[in-house]
């Protein structure tokens, strides 16, 4: 028996009009007076502004019950297909047809008040996802037990930490009951135990025949989660199918594009003028074959390999590593040091592998920041990170004490001069 | 439980829809509950600044009336005084309120599907709290002036109101404007401000038309608060608050075309708010 068509997509574009709508001059009535006059002048009011294509003629369906990765590069037009879907923003062109309520989740604690209570809050982010008032009075206990804050419900959530502030939130999303749940990066919140809950309710959700649109770059979840995926490249639709084929693909695209020197120059400026620039960076399988989701586990020796080529004359070379949070921006370690210390002539190529040790990075996920620069280390020559589509990396927890899971740093310590 | 096929077609613009509106109650109940919580918090005196707000203009301008018309009594200038004043007072809550409600609530709708409309709606129902509390100072000035009972006062509700759909109608136009002109939050204290001394606040319509040449009359009257006010008043005390029957018709008719473009152009701006945000 064929599943029913729940989401139809036909031919569905989206425009943006760059400068109009970003450029500074116009954003008040005197600058656009003034523009409006300019043009009226010149009479090619069009030409000055850009437009761009944020999605091009995307067709596609997705049947009942389904849970659908959507993955793509930065830039693919995932946002804005999942903005378009939520009904937040109109189409330029085309036609969406819904088979059911759809319940999206771009943000954790959309319109949560600092001032307002958990219990006010609950209400008010519940109302608007969506929910009736009986729909919440029904699940509040649920919804209170699912996100620990027995104590603090009367207490503003300004006063909340972080932590349960985000509990909170995604508490109230979680028990919502659409048709459609389009849930976007979201997850990237929380510590990696609650995120394992967040995930784990997410599959219940569809396990009562719900469809699910999960956007992510987390691949791990999202290879967990989705048994469909949509792979889109550029506004346009790359791969629709099975999860693994959308994967497959996507990490094909992005070796086309992380790694290529020319791609990577005009995606990112300072790129553009090193003396020296990354050819290769990967992470490596035991076995030394390329490790394409960039994801370890906790018990195994984080291996990348790295190359790089020489285009003027330097005196030697820096490489540098930084591993970051990836909601956060903070640094939590990083690495400096000297890899050549003579100088190098324009066309040498030089190749090296790093090695961290196994059991030094906690399970999650974390954004990494390459760089390499001149032998003191004191100007830079090129930087690869996310913007220019590095995966993030992954660490996945081989046990279930959260003792092991929580933090993002093992140190070494001794327990000596034990006595009883 | 199959519910019905929403349809997303870039041809398609949203209507006012009441069916809609209900079926988000909810949202609309506790917007408003947001609004009216978070507004007085940690305010010393909390919702007593409902009374005091307008309680400080009636004074100062219930003082003024009855310098300038020694012929009636202060309480007398003090009740027309007060009554103009909650109606305007009411007025440029919900026309300031409105007006600056689509933007300050863009980080909602930049994320989840609701009808738009439902935000001014529920900043309305703010205003409506503040204005309640503040009619016990009317009820106060009625009784210590004397003032008899007319049957008219069942009347006083559609005036209430009509002087609500103004500040929406108008309010909605600017927080439309608003969305892409920052401007309209200097501009609408000004039209609130000189409005004012446009409207029957201080003085009666008839004492504005005796010291107006003939040919600006109509133009008075274009004021749409000019109907409200005036039947309000005529509501409360009866008599001949009603000037000239044309002119109090031209008003009302003023009100329900802003009210109809308002919402024509509001409705015309709806779905692509976000992308001017």
């Amino acid at each position: 028996m064929s599943k029913n068509t729940i989401i139809k997509v036909e031919s569905l574009s989206k425009k943006y009009l760059l400068n109009k709508q970003l450029a500074p001059k116009s954003d008040t009535l005197y600058g656009s007076i003034i523009d409006q006059l300019k043009n009226f002048r010149s009479l090619n009011s069009k030409k000055q502004q850009e437009e761009f294509w944020a999605l091009s003629n995307l067709s596609l369906e997705i049947k009942e019950g389904d849970r659908v990765g959507i993955i793509g590069r930065n830039g693919a037009g995932k946002s804005t297909l999942l903005k378009i879907l939520s009904r937040i923003t109109p189409p330029t062109s085309g036609k969406i047809i819904l088979g059911g309520r759809v319940a999206s989740l771009l943000e954790v604690g959309t319109g949560f008040h600092g001032d307002l209570s958990g219990r006010e809050n609950i209400y008010l982010n519940g109302s608007i996802l969506g929910m009736t008032k009986q729909e919440i009075t029904k699940k509040f206990d649920e919804i209170v037990a699912f996100a620990e804050i027995e104590k603090f419900l009367d207490t503003p959530v300004k006063r909340y930490s972080s932590g349960m502030y985000v509990r909170l939130a995604f508490a109230v999303a979680a028990h919502l009951e659409p048709d459609i749940l389009i849930v976007d990066e979201v997850l990237a919140v929380g510590d990696a135990e609650f995120q394992k809950k967040c995930l784990g309710k997410m599959k219940d959700v569809s396990g009562q025949g719900r469809t699910v649109l999960f956007v992510s770059h987390n691949m791990q979840a999202i290879s967990t989660l989705c048994d469909q995926g949509i792979l889109l490249n550029k506004g346009t639709l790359h791969t629709a199918g099975p999860i693994d084929t959308c994967l497959h693909n996507y990490f094909g695209l992005l070796k086309e594009y992380s790694f290529n020197e020319t791609t990577a120059k005009s995606d990112r400026q300072s790129r553009a003028n090193g003396k020296a620039a990354f050819s290769k960076a990967i992470a490596l399988l035991p076995d030394n074959s390329e490790n394409k989701f960039w994801s370890f586990r906790y018990d195994e020796t984080l291996r990348f390999s790295f190359e790089c080529k020489v285009h003027e004359v330097c005196d030697g070379l820096t490489f540098y590593m930084a591993i970051k949070g990836t909601t956060s921006e903070t640094i939590i370690t990083n690495i400096k040091t000297n890899i050549v210390s003579k100088e190098l002539k324009e066309g040498d190529t030089i190749s090296f592998k790093l090695s961290i040790p196994a059991c030094h990075v906690r399970s999650g996920q974390y954004d990494l920041y390459f760089a390499i620069g001149n032998k003191s280390g004191t100007s830079w020559y090129d930087v690869i990170d996310g913007n220019i589509n590095l995966p993030a990396l992954i660490v996945t927890a081989i046990n279930e004490d959260i003792h092991d899971n929580i933090g993002y740093i093992t140190i070494p310590y001794t327990i000596d001069e034990k006595t009883y | 439980m199959k519910t019905e096929k929403i349809i997303i077609d870039s041809t398609l613009h949203s209507k006012f829809s009441l069916k809609e509106i209900i079926s988000y109650k909810s949202l609309l109940n506790n917007l408003a509950k947001r609004d009216f919580l978070v507004r007085y918090k940690q305010a010393y005196i909390g919702i007593a600044w409902a009374l005091f707000k307008p309680l400080i203009s009636i004074l100062i301008f219930g003082y003024i009336s009855s310098k300038i018309n020694p012929g009636t009594s202060t309480a007398t200038n003090f009740v027309y005084v007060a009554a103009a004043m909650l109606l305007w007072q009411l007025f440029s809550n919900i026309f300031n309120d409105v007006s600056n409600s689509i933007l300050g609530n863009a980080n909602l709708f930049s994320k989840v599907y609701f009808p738009k409309i439902i935000i001014p709606i529920s900043t309305i129902l703010v205003c409506l709290v503040d204005f309640f509390i503040s009619l016990s100072i009317l009820v106060v000035l009625f009784i210590v002036s004397g003032q008899s009972l007319h049957w008219q006062l069942v009347l006083a509700p559609i005036f209430v109101a009509l002087t609500i759909l103004n500040g929406f109608g108008i309010g909605l136009y600017f927080a439309t404007i608003n969305v892409k002109y920052r401007d309209v939050k200097f501009i609408v204290p000004v039209i609130i401000q000189f409005g004012m001394y446009l409207s029957p606040v201080i003085f009666s319509t008839n004492y504005y038309l005796d010291r107006l040449p003939s040919y600006l009359h109509w133009f008075f009257c274009l004021n749409p608060m000019v109907g409200a006010i005036d039947g309000f008043k005529y509501c409360l005390f009866g008599g001949d608050m009603i000037y000239n029957l044309p002119y109090f018709i031209v008003s009302i008719a003023v009100s329900f075309l802003f009210l109809i473009i308002g919402l024509k152009y509001f409705y015309k701006f709806e779905r692509s708010f976000v992308d001017y945000i």
